[in-house]
């Protein structure tokens, strides 16, 4: 086990520049999740790490080995692939084997270690069979202990559960973590669903576009985002975000929000006088009620999932942000949502009180998007 | 207008029906241009005719054509050039097309154009590439004696047509270059639909190039080897013209195959009877071994 250390690792394919300037360091044990949206350069960065492409420029060291420009099956590292890739002439135990098998490790250790693996994935009863054979559930515990056979120094992971129904996503989800807390090995795993980000890592990377936007563990990444990009991707619903204007008031900062002026938790709020600014609010920081800000609204549309309900509500023409092009789409830039714990049924043609606390107001400058504290 | 429930053949319980009909002219020329010749053929084999016309009356039923066939040394000759050249052809065809087609499959500038020139002898008429290569080998004025001396494997002169076992391997010469495109189009058929993630992950897994050709590429290709297999033995099998123009089945009937057997007897000789037999026998080890080589093809992909 060891380290892994990315060092300003860029790649471009032709003109394309998919990667710029990647740097990460990664602790010995830790696990590390990659999420961005489609085609942001989570695969190309993993697939560099792995040697199976070239970097343009930079370097990656594992442990405390320069391995650059070394061969996958020299960097010691196992790889489990969206698809899976299992060998489907080989039988479960073959596949299993195979990597081992490739480095001329005797048959008795193989089968030592595939067993060991295949009791801790539970699928000791299907080593004789062919990949074709199993289930979508089985073929993903086969790539995992084909990837865990080799007791590699990491363990890449490029959306493992992507092809898993949504019950199973979740089960295996736990299983993975439980599966790093005991084997304790370095894992990278790229995925495009932040709730697999938030849930199975210690720390998460958000990129787009090929740039890192911020390096954090789940619980901050959630609390104090850097920007309105990773403020609005972590969170599901999204974070409400409403356009308005800064004033400087007492040594803080205001803004009008529904009509009230609303005080802004940031530090340095004289500074912030008069500036474009866009407010964040998440959905579950609204409540039913009156409270320290509120408001009464019109409900556009009401979600009821039980335990918790969805308030759609019109945004005011003053809090709406410009289109932007091809970003997030109308609905969220028009509305409002508030998510509502243990609701009372509520008719969705009646108006509805809702409120906020300002402390939890999160501040981005509208020009640059980034977070002001 | 509600459609007659009879004729409505888009019907779930119809729907067999139209195919069936589809299929029908199909199996009619068939029938007629295949079944029917067949069963000809094998009635002729076992009657003693020599020129055979249909609006003759029929001769008796008589086993005197395998009889003769079987103690016929000709026969067995025959059947042992045939199995020669079917193993040596189909492993040179194999040889070089999974190597050309390995090649071609590599990402490089002019690929389109390798390609090509791969598959190029395909396009070529038989009677054709035999002509240009009776020209390479001709014996006083060809390439390959003067390419032989100037390399200096030979002193003088090979008469390539005149010895039997150089023309056994000009002939072989001449199928393998006329048969390896195809096993190479099929090849790399095959192997463009090898995920790149199975080469991905045995990378990772350590396996070298070698390791990955004979543990991934080739189990992979398995079942597109298995039916290529059997269609250049059959293709081979059952040529004819390559060796009838190059040899016309000598010297010494070394180049003379089951096919070339056939066809001198039938039109050389007048022996409608006993080529009928042949090519009886022909047909069955041929379906005896395709039978064979499909039924091993292994069913893992
Ligand atoms: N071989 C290639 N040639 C040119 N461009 C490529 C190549 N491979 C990837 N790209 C481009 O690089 C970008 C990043 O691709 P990548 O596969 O890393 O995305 P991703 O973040 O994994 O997305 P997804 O979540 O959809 O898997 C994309 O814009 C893609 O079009
Ligand atoms: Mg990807």
């Amino acid at each position: 086990m060891a380290g892994i250390r990315i060092d300003s690792v860029t790649k471009s394919y032709g003109g394309l520049a998919v990667l710029k300037a990647f740097s990460l360091d990664i602790a010995d044990g830790e696990f590390v999740v990659l999420v961005g949206p489609s085609g942001c350069g989570k695969s190309t960065m993993l697939k560099i790490l792995a040697g199976l492409e070239e970097a343009s420029s930079g370097k990656i060291s594992i442990g405390d080995r320069d391995v650059t420009d070394l061969a996958p099956g020299d960097r010691d590292i196992a790889m489990v692939f969206q698809n899976y890739a299992l060998y489907p002439h080989l039988t479960v135990a073959r596949n299993m084997g195979f990597g081992l098998k490739m480095r001329g490790t005797d048959a008795g250790e193989i089968d030592r270690r595939v067993n060991e693996a295949a009791k801790i994935l539970g699928i000791d009863h299907l080593l004789e069979r062919r990949p074709r054979a199993l289930s979508g559930g089985q073929r993903q515990r086969v790539a995992l202990g084909r990837a865990i056979v080799r007791e590699p120094q990491a363990f890449l992971m490029d959306e493992p559960l992507s092809n898993l129904d949504a019950k199973l996503r979740v089960h295996t989800r736990a299983e993975i973590s439980a599966l790093h807390k005991r084997l304790r090995v370095t894992t990278i795993y790229v995925t495009h669903d932040q709730t697999e980000a938030m849930t199975m890592a210690d720390r998460i990377v958000i990129m787009k576009d090929g740039v890192i936007q911020q390096i954090a563990a789940p619980d901050v990444m959630f609390r104090e985002p850097a920007n309105l990009f990773v403020a609005g991707f972590i969170g599901s619903p999204g974070m409400n975000f409403l356009k308005a204007k800064a004033e400087a008031k007492g040594g803080g900062a205001t803004a009008k929000l529904f009509g009230h002026d609303v005080t802004l938790p940031v530090a340095n709020g004289g500074a912030l006088a008069g500036k474009d600014i866009v407010v964040g609010l998440r959905p579950e920081h609204i409540a039913a009620g009156p409270g320290q800000v509120s408001f009464t609204v019109a409900p556009r549309l009401i979600e009821s999932l039980g335990s918790e309900q969805y308030v759609y509500v019109d945004l005011p023409e003053e809090h709406r942000r410009e289109a932007s092009a091809g970003g997030d789409d109308e609905t969220r830039r028009t509305s409002l949502i508030a998510r509502l714990i243990n609701p009372e049924p509520r008719p969705p043609e009646e108006t509805l009180t809702l409120s906020f606390d300002p402390a939890r107001l999160h501040v981005f400058d509208a020009a640059s998007g980034e977070a002001i504290r | 207008m509600p459609r007659s429930a009879f004729l409505d053949l888009a019907r779930p319980s119809r729907r067999h029906w139209l195919g069936y009909l589809l299929l029908a002219p199909a199996v009619l020329l068939i029938a007629l241009i295949i079944v029917y010749p067949l069963f000809v053929s094998v009635d002729l084999s076992f009657q003693n005719v020599n020129i055979a016309r249909l609006d003759q009356p029929r001769r008796p039923f008589t086993t005197a054509n395998y009889e003769r066939l079987f103690a016929s040394e000709d026969f067995w000759n025959a059947c042992w050039v045939t199995f020669k050249l079917v193993t040596i052809v189909s492993f040179f065809c194999f040889l070089l097309g999974l190597g050309t087609a390995l090649l071609v499959n590599n990402r490089f500038k002019g690929q389109a154009l390798a390609r090509l020139l791969v598959a190029l002898p395909w396009a070529i008429p038989e009677v054709i590439a035999v002509v240009i290569f009776a020209w390479l080998f001709d014996s006083s004025f060809g390439l390959m004696n003067w390419l032989f001396i100037k390399l200096g494997l030979v002193d003088q002169t090979i008469n390539w047509f005149s010895s039997p076992d150089a023309a056994f391997a000009v002939v072989c010469t001449v199928m393998v270059w006329k048969g390896y495109p195809f096993v190479s189009i099929m090849m790399l058929a095959g192997l463009q639909s090898i995920p790149e993630d199975f080469y991905n992950a045995a990378k990772v897994d350590g396996a070298r190039a070698w390791q990955r050709l004979v543990h991934i590429t080739i189990p992979s290709l398995m079942p597109v080897i298995g039916v290529t297999l059997v269609l250049v033995m059959l293709w081979v099998f059952r040529d004819f013209s390559i060796i009838y123009v190059l040899t016309g089945g000598g010297p010494l009937k070394a180049t003379q195959s089951l096919s070339i057997m056939t066809y001198e007897q039938a039109f050389g000789f007048f022996k409608m009877g006993y080529a009928s037999a042949i090519g009886v026998i022909t047909l069955i080890v041929c379906v005896i071994a395709s039978r064979l080589m499909i039924a091993r093809a292994p069913d893992n992909i």
